[in-house]
């Protein structure tokens, strides 16, 4: 399983809580924000603002919430919005399958994981059954 | 002097000072010690009536402390009422769905589409087919910010569930950043009729229902159902 870790010199932005519907949205645009002062454009903000809608998303309907951090820092000397995902929920049994377009446990459509994946510069995933899951994207400049 | 030394009544006023001290515990902060006599036990007694003073005013003050909390609570709570209620009445307006022409209905679209908007949306929307029997209808979503798979999920059983009720929807307004980033979503809107904006949308629809023919828009016309 791969391990995500975070790293010393990245700048936390923000914190935010995901417990219901609102916080979906209320969270959403705080990346937009932090998206438009690291001076992305309107397709890389719209780009990383669906990403993240997916993953808050999925850990609202999944794992009944989880925490969200957003951080800054530096990625291929390139300066990076990264955005982590951690629930505490049931965790991902089949990663693979999860990340296949079109999978769906439930009544969805089965692209957030994978749609998410191709909006970012970078993903990250890491899964433990029973333990939770913890997603993480990156989107640069 | 002996007499200096001696107390008076004092299981009596010993008994006073018992029954003051519990009735200040109680609740009844007015009450004193009370005695005419002056001896060795008079200081205990003024001592006791002190410190009956100063629990009094810290009480008041806890007391009326807590009563301005629970005025602030209130009124905090009342807000968030009324907050609430203006959230719900915002979704109501924020999805009105009206007629523009004959026999073609618009629904503008505004800010973030949750599961619950969405579906005062498109009760909305499918309620004004069935009334109306208005055959087109135009979801404009210029005004969204973000369209994620939900949202793309939502849109497309609104369309399917129109389509089942005999109208045919139009989705405008999809900005250049969201059609890309639909694409790299990997969502298949092609079973969606779209128009980059609400003028092509109502432009499309007086063509295909024969309201403007040669850029000309006919007055005469008679609405599709009424044949
Ligand atoms: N945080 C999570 N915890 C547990 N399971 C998850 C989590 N995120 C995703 N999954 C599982 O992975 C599957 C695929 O997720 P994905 O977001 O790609 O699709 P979906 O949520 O089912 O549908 P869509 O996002 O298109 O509306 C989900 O159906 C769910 O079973
Ligand atoms: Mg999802």
């Amino acid at each position: 399983m791969l391990e995500i870790v975070s790293d010393k010199s990245w700048e936390l932005l923000e914190k935010c809580p995901i417990l219901n519907e609102y916080d979906i949205v209320k969270a959403r645009q705080i990346v937009r924000e932090f998206a438009k002062k690291e001076g992305m454009g309107i397709v890389d903000q719209t780009r990383i603002t669906t990403a993240v809608s997916e993953l808050f998303r999925n850990m609202f309907s999944y794992a009944s919430g989880g925490e969200v951090l957003i951080e800054k820092g530096i990625i291929e000397e390139k300066p990076t919005l990264i955005i982590t995902c951690i629930d505490k929920g049931p965790g991902i049994d089949n990663i693979e399958l999860a990340m296949t377009d079109g999978y769906t446990s439930g009544g969805g459509m089965g692209y957030g994981l994978p749609g998410a994946k191709r909006l970012v510069d970078r993903f990250e995933i890491s899964s433990e059954l029973n333990k939770g899951t913890t997603v993480r994207v990156m989107k640069w400049k | 002097m002996e007499a200096n030394t001696e107390i008076k009544n004092a299981k009596a006023r010993i008994e006073h000072i018992e029954d003051v001290l519990s009735s200040v515990a109680a609740g009844e902060l007015e009450l004193r010690i009370e005695s005419d006599i002056e001896d060795d036990l008079t200081g205990v007694e003024q001592a006791i009536n002190l410190l009956i003073d100063d629990l009094t005013h810290e009480l008041k003050k806890s007391l009326k402390m807590k009563q301005e909390m629970e005025e602030k609570l209130h009124k905090i709570q009342d807000q968030q009422k009324t907050i609430l209620q203006q959230q719900e009445d915002l979704m109501e307006l924020s999805s009105p769905v009206s007629k523009v022409w004959d026999n073609i209905l618009i629904l503008p679209v505004i800010g973030t589409l949750d599961s619950q908007r969405t579906q005062i949306m498109m009760e909305n929307l499918l309620q004004k087919i069935v009334t109306t029997g208005c055959t087109t209808a135009i979801l404009d979503i210029t005004g969204v910010p973000t369209v994620d798979t939900q949202v793309a999920n939502h849109l497309l059983k609104t369309v399917t569930a129109a389509r089942l009720l005999g109208a045919e929807c139009i989705v405008s307004g999809i900005s250049p950043a969201i059609a890309q980033t639909i694409v790299h979503l990997g969502i298949n809107l092609s079973q969606i009729l779209t128009k980059a904006t609400l003028q092509d949308a109502m432009i499309y629809s007086m063509k295909k229902n024969e309201q403007l023919v040669d850029g000309k828009v006919k007055t005469n016309y008679v609405d599709l159902d009424d044949n």
